[in-house]
């Protein structure tokens, strides 16, 4: 990593630091994003790794695959993969892209890197605490590898954990094992710990943002003065702090049931495995779904809205035009977080919840589609005549929202009650998650990474190969994720891993075929991401401090930003979004330029296009 | 050259639009609904369809044509706004009426089919069966043709049917069988008393447009009622079988096998927990069969009878 400390800047408040500490256990928010961001991209290989794997065995159920058998052991003899490896599958590739991929790289990634940056601030409130966010997910990258050797498997309950089939394990002292299901022993054990540890990190990491946000705005950068990616880190921050502690405190008493025979989450009386029976008392097994959706919901609005405001900042840049409506963004954004934290209970409907709730939860859902519209008309009102260039960031931006638009709108079928009773678990909602999550998100981020390198490294990435990149990425992935809607409405039910075992589900395997031959395509193709960002790392282009001739403040500090990042404490005079003025000469107007002056200050530096 | 990057979002949203279009015709789209209430859900998810649809091929569009029609040019400048505070204040209530529309028509279907007060009360009249799902098969019981008699003469004793199992009470796993209401008749409902033995399961049925969770230490009612009808004695083996086409007399097993899945994720065989619906013609056939099905009953558990709930 390049993050390097130029002489003449910062040196003298911040002297030279050994290795260890400028790269590994270093303070610097920016060193501690970019560790996420390395981090993220590790897992994303693991979690894309297993979704292929997913996708090998629906779209040829019955094929015999020579290698399986070695890497997954007994449970696929013969090269069929078993249903508990199937199982084990879909299970470590929700939990790893969710927990160790799109919350980290979000969150960790990009809340650390821009916070400080795209508000004047020096560092975070609490460098130190800052540091351990990241090293609590050490922890969290351990335990959750080992789990794949653990005995039984890694968890394999659902990256949900519904209980009974997660919490039971064996009475104490006969072994952790679970008489419901292989991998709900030892490997859900692990799930449970790695998952408390990630959970610790992201509170300690949302704490410092508020913090960072509230107390560390440079002279002049007011509330509305802040660009959309630190708004949406804000409001995002705000949504961990509040719902995390809930999950955590689930996690901690479904390991205890499963470890001290406890049973919040057990019913009393008997169930039906062999010798088992429950602890003393009784529990609920829904109270584990209204807790973990309690978290879970809004965690859907963590792993969207920062990428909502990065997009927003990259479609401004690229359109030299200010963001169409920026109070609107703001106020969606905050809608979209209250409404957030009432309306888990779309996830239950079926569940066994008295229905009338389900009622409340679905005029709550349907809502919450309003400030999502109101969010996509302004990304198009910004574009609407604009200027646009058609870079890497921008097309993956682009993206974003074309396929936010799939995203949205198909939640509305599940929040509606009725034809969530047909369409509930099946692979209607598979596309509806991967739309939001995959689609809306990894191309969010993706936009991020293109736009946000050259702060990163100072230096370029290549823009041809950028190119074929997001067409093989924009096009594959549509044709894993677009049929899932098909299935979903011929009644495909999702979690199950023979699809040929169903009559009405068997002319569907062609659909099912093409879908995986898709995701190899999709899989195969983010080498090239990845060779053009370690390759960008060392030799890409010199960037200067802003190739992209944007306005807001990251851009004014020194490409990459030393520790401190800026060399004088900067002043703002202005919105982060000032393009096209017909105030100024140039087609951008920076924070830090004072009322009355029409040039850009810094130096000037060519545009990369 | 930047604008052709348009086509390529043009054409992706096109062959989605025309995914939805060439699907039906494939034979990739709802299964055939044979429910009182599917023909409910089904109209709410075209009514959904058709205006997501049309904000859809809105959206994209502008998004596609602001693409070839905005791209760089050097000798043009960007428009200078900051927004438009009429257009915010249009599409934030256009949107928010149709949504609130949206979730309005929902209730009364929702309603009909779930809540407490909407299910069949046990009675004379109506078919009671009880379904407790474990790992990974479907348990159920249905009344003998004697109990059954005796709620004829006194309904009141229906009533015990879900929490009390007697003796010679018929089990038969994974084939859920019931009969047909013929429209304009009286209602022939079937409540069903789902429960789980382990772990959580899910009661789906997408002929019926119907899914229930069964949730471990509860027993939650569910309500259907089956307008078609299945099963028929087969002339050669002498046997109640499904995939029996009423219209044309022959078996058809396309549109008139009507399968029974687990659809909540139940452990390492969830994917082969499944059953079937069979739908008899009317109230004698399914006795008929369901006195068949009691000799079975007792021949494969002479001695002691299932109890358990």
């Amino acid at each position: 990593m390049s993050v390097s400390i130029p002489h003449e800047a910062g040196a003298h408040q911040h002297p030279q630091l050994s290795f260890l500490r400028k790269y590994i256990f270093s303070e610097d928010h920016k060193v501690i994003g970019i560790q996420f961001m390395f981090s993220g991209v590790i897992f994303l290989m693991l979690g894309g790794a297993l979704a292929l794997l997913v996708r090998l065995q629906l779209g040829w159920p019955h094929a015999q695959v020579p290698i399986l058998d070695k890497i997954m052991g007994d449970g696929s003899a013969g090269g069929r993969m078993g249903y508990d490896t199937y199982n084990m599958l879909f299970t470590m590739h929700a939990s790893v892209m969710i927990f160790f991929v799109i919350i980290p790289l979000l969150t960790g990634a990009f809340g650390n890197f821009l916070i400080p940056l795209q508000i004047g601030a020096p560092d975070m409130a609490f460098p130190k605490l800052n540091m351990m966010s990241y090293w609590f997910m050490w922890p969290a990258f351990t335990i959750i590898l080992i789990s794949f050797f653990a005995h039984g498997g890694a968890a394999s309950s659902g990256w949900t954990s519904y209980p009974t089939i997660a919490s039971i394990s064996m009475p104490a002292g006969q072994g952790f094992e679970s008489p419901a299901q292989a991998g709900s022993g030892w490997g859900q054990i692990l799930w449970l710990m790695s998952l408390i540890f990630v959970g610790i990190s992201s509170m300690m990491g949302s704490v410092n943002y508020i913090t960072t946000i509230i107390n560390m705005r440079c002279s002049g950068m007011t509330l509305f003065r802040m660009p959309m990616s630190v708004w949406s880190l804000f409001i995002t921050a705000i949504l961990q702090a509040f719902a995390l502690p809930v999950l955590t405190v689930a996690l901690f008493l479904q390991l205890m049931d499963k470890t001290l025979n406890t049973s919040f989450f057990l019913p009393p009386g008997t169930l039906n495995f062999g010798n088992w029976q429950t602890g003393p008392g009784g529990g609920q097994t829904l109270l584990w779904q209204h807790l973990f959706w309690f978290y879970s919901h809004p965690a859907v609005y963590i792993m969207i809205l920062p990428a909502m405001g990065m997009v927003s900042d990259v479609i401004s840049t690229f359109s030299r035009k200010p963001l169409f409506g920026y109070k609107p963004m703001v106020y969606s954004i905050t809608g979209i977080a209250g409404l957030g934290f009432i309306v888990w209970g779309h996830h239950m409907f079926q569940s066994g919840m008295d229905p009338r709730l389900g009622t409340g939860f679905m005029l709550a859902t349907i809502m919450i589609a309003l400030p999502s519209a109101v969010k996509t008309f302004n990304w198009l009102g910004t574009i609407w005549q604009g200027n646009l260039t058609l870079n890497t960031p921008m097309l993956n931006a682009l993206a974003f929202v074309s396929m936010f638009v799939i995203g949205g709108l198909s939640g509305i079928f599940m929040a509606a009650t009725p034809v969530d009773v047909y369409i509930h678990d099946s692979y209607f909602i598979v596309a509806h998650l991967h739309y939001v999550l995959f689609m809306s998100t990894v191309f969010g981020i993706f936009a991020g990474i293109y736009f946000w390198f050259p702060k990163m490294f100072g230096r370029m990435m290549n823009e041809r190969w950028g190119k074929v990149h997001f067409a093989i990425t924009f096009i594959a992935s549509n044709g894993v994720f677009y049929p899932m809607h098909i299935l979903g409405i011929a009644g495909h039910m999702r979690r199950i891993a023979d699809p040929e075992q169903y009559q009405f589900l068997k002319p569907l395997m062609p659909i099912n075929e093409f879908m995986s031959i898709s995701a190899f395509v999709l899989g195969f193709g983010q080498f090239i991401f990845l060779a053009n960002l370690f390759y960008s790392v060392f030799w890409g282009p010199k960037s200067g401090r802003n190739p992209w001739h944007s306005n807001s403040l990251e851009w004014t500090a020194p490409s990459p930003p030393p520790h401190g990042n800026f060399e004088s404490p900067p002043v703002v005079y202005r919105g982060p979004y000032e393009y096209s003025s017909p105030e100024g000469e140039e087609d951008y107007l920076p924070q830090t330029t004072p009322p009355g002056e029409t040039k850009p200050a810094g130096e000037a530096v060519p545009q990369h296009a | 050259m930047q604008k052709y990057w348009s086509v390529l979002f043009g054409a992706v949203i096109t062959a989605a639009v025309g995914l939805f279009v060439v699907a039906p015709f494939m034979g990739w789209w709802l299964p055939r609904n044979v429910s009182s209430f599917g023909g409910d859900v089904d109209l709410l998810f075209y009514l959904i369809l058709g205006i997501t649809g049309f904000f859809f091929v809105l959206t994209e569009a502008i998004l596609v044509y602001g693409i070839w029609k905005f791209s760089s040019d050097p000798t043009r400048k960007a428009t200078y706004t900051h927004g438009n505070h009429k257009l915010e204040v249009l599409w934030t209530i256009v949107p928010a009426g149709i949504l609130v529309m949206i979730g309005i028509v929902q209730v009364r279907t929702w309603e009909n089919i779930k809540y407490q007060s909407r299910m069949p009360r046990p009675g004379a009249n109506t078919q009671q069966i009880e379904v407790v799902a474990r790992q990974w098969e479907w348990r159920i019981r249905y009344p003998s043709p004697k109990r059954m008699a005796s709620w004829r003469s006194d309904p009141r004793l229906a009533q015990d049917f879900g929490a009390v199992p007697h003796q010679d009470d018929v089990h038969v796993p994974n084939e859920l069988h019931v009969w047909r209401h013929q429209k304009g008749e009286e209602p022939q409902k079937v409540l069903v008393h789902l429960k789980t033995r382990d772990v959580l399961h899910s009661m789906k049925l997408v002929n019926l447009r119907l899914m229930q969770d069964a949730v471990p230490g509860k027993t939650i009612p569910v309500w259907f009622m089956v307008e078609e009808y299945n099963t028929s004695l087969h002339p050669e083996t002498g046997r109640w079988v499904d995939g029996f086409d009423p219209k044309t007399g022959h078996w058809n097993q396309k549109d008139y096998v009507w399968e029974l899945a687990c659809a909540e994720f139940c452990g390492t065989r969830h994917t082969a927990m499944k059953g079937k619906l069979f739908v008899h013609k009317n109230r004698d056939d399914f006795l008929e069969w369901l006195k068949w099905a009691e000799a079975e009953d007792h021949r494969r558990t002479p001695a002691v009878p299932s109890t358990e709930p």
